[in-house]
């Protein structure tokens, strides 16, 4: 039962992920302001196919890579499976990255691009696989089950696009485009952000608030209904593709993210800590964000012909409004502390702490400037107002560039340490 | 933390106590004294031992091992001669009624 120094991972398996995906998440909103007419037309043309994969993969699923490999060794109480894996893992990625995004950027489909795809696939396995290892016979309970149980729809999703990228130069499918495209999107933001989302917030909240409950039922019924949602999703999606099938699916996982509020909720009224720091008020504030995807695609369902526009600020929504909130303030709970473990001897009193590696203020600056961005831009494409696009692109260009050094400051911290 | 003033280990304890709240829980910033983590403190002269129950705000803290080494590294201090056991332990249960009320204030009650 008792932690130890044991599980605490090499820093060269975690600390590269945050730096890369801090720098990627400063190119992505660079392509956001460059593409920023982009947004005012239809979801599927190849500048925002390649900003959603750049954002998608290299900033979100980076980062959560790096994250992971912090977290499955505390969550399992296991050492980390391997110390090598996780880097080949980051250049796998990477190289992929750069091999598939100009791709889509400049919708020339070459056998680079099915490279790249096949490359971020394999470093999905790999990490998979590591994942799964790592947290094999540990003692996970739910979260765990979330946790892994959301790497097999990564690589589904992964799989998926691997076959819709071969689609766009040999058509092969029997469907439209498209439909697997919303297959494709939905199984990757429910299966695999939300559910890994879910399971590692199972831990994190209670941790840091330290919150006496201990209902971990509502989150297994949330494990249950948003993996039957997306099993029914997938199932019919492939097969019949019935009219009433997509609601349904949305209704299930809807009502299991309802049992993961009851759960969130219990945690936030039982916790010891009552006062929040900048992290934390930012992790709530993206919990709540995480409202407005569901009202946007309702309103798609509801709305088709105003479904193209509503489908490009659902998108937007989940990865900028409530994935890229939620990481921001994350990083600033996680990081610091993954430092402060490295800095720190056992046989020496530390004279820092945490939260003397970073400054609190520029947190929440640059919250308050991400999310003036992203409400201009989201305004943006639903008005279809060209100057609010670039408005919020450029605020979104200035918080990204703040949360890079940030990071870049506090990984200097350690280096300097080190020499 | 209170001990019996009759008890004949009474200051080496209280100096123990006092090298304790050196010891600080890092995601709250607030000294493991304060906090209510320990539990108990025995020494035992026959051989030369000081035996300090404690616990962690949470069990699945990944700092746990750290903070085990911090508190013995602060206990040998105050208590040079001695050989330094922490025993992390989990039952009772650690709640709010623990911690005092400068921790309170610290944690916004």
């Amino acid at each position: 039962m008792m932690p130890s120094r044991e599980y605490i991972p090499s820093r060269y398996a975690i600390l590269p992920y945050y730096g890369a995906a801090a720098f990627v998440f400063v190119v992505t909103t660079v392509l956001c302001l460059v593409a920023a007419p982009a947004f005012a037309g239809h979801y599927f043309q190849p500048k925002l196919l390649a900003i959603t994969h750049l954002a998608v993969l290299g900033w979100a699923t980076l980062l959560i890579f790096g994250a992971t490999n912090q977290l499955a060794p505390v969550i399992a109480e296991r050492s980390l499976y391997s110390e090598r894996i996780p880097m080949v893992v980051l250049a796998l990625l990477l190289l992929g990255l750069l091999l598939l995004i100009p791709s889509f950027w400049f919708f020339s489909v070459t056998r680079w691009s099915y490279t790249g795809g096949a490359l971020l696939l394999t470093a999905m396995l790999l990490h998979a696989h590591h994942v799964f290892k790592t947290m094999k016979h540990g003692r996970g309970g739910i979260a765990a089950d979330c946790i892994l149980t959301a790497h097999v729809w990564l690589i589904l999703t992964a799989t998926i696009g691997l076959l819709l990228l071969v689609n766009l130069r040999y058509p092969f499918l029997p469907q439209e485009h498209l439909h697997y495209l919303k297959i494709h999107g939905s199984v990757g933001m429910a299966g695999w952000f939300l559910q890994l989302v879910i399971g590692v917030s199972s831990r994190l909240i209670p941790m840091f608030l330290l919150s006496r409950s201990e209902k971990t039922g509502w989150l297994t019924v949330t494990y249950y209904l948003v993996n039957l949602g997306l099993v029914f999703f997938l199932v019919d999606g492939m097969t019949a593709n019935s009219d009433w099938g997509r609601p349904l699916c949305f209704l299930l996982v809807l009502a299991g993210l309802g049992f993961y509020f009851l759960f969130v909720k219990k945690c936030y009224t039982s916790a010891i800590r009552k006062k929040m720091d900048s992290g934390m008020k930012q992790t709530f504030l993206a919990l709540l964000l995480i409202s407005l995807p569901f009202v946007l695609l309702s309103a798609a369902f509801i709305r088709p012909l105003s479904a193209p526009s509503l489908v490009t600020a659902y998108g937007v929504s989940f990865f900028i409004g409530f994935i890229s909130t939620l990481i921001m303030g994350q990083t600033f709970k996680t990081l610091p502390f993954i430092v402060w473990m490295h800095m720190t001897k056992p046989d020496q009193l530390p004279e820092i702490l945490p939260k003397d590696l970073f400054s609190e203020r520029l947190v929440q600056w640059q919250m308050y400037v991400f999310l003036s961005g992203y409400l201009l831009l989201l305004m943006g494409i639903l008005s279809t107002t060209l100057w609010m696009n670039y408005a919020g692109a450029s605020l979104l260009v200035l918080a990204a560039t703040g949360y890079l050094f940030h990071v870049l400051f506090i990984i200097r911290k350690l280096v300097n340490h080190a020499l | 933390m209170h001990f019996d003033i009759t008890d004949i280990h009474y200051r080496i304890k209280q100096e123990i106590v006092q090298a304790l709240f050196q010891v600080v829980d890092p995601e709250l910033g607030i000294n493991i004294i304060d906090l209510g983590l320990v539990y108990g403190i025995a020494v035992e002269d026959t051989d030369k031992t000081v035996r300090i129950d404690m616990t962690l705000s949470t069990p699945s803290c990944p700092l746990g091992g750290l903070i085990k080494s911090h508190v013995t590294l602060a206990a040998e201090t105050a208590a040079p001669g001695f050989t330094v056991v922490v025993n992390l332990v989990w039952e009772p249960r650690w709640n709010a009624e623990r911690i005092s009320g400068q921790g309170h204030a610290l944690l916004g009650w």
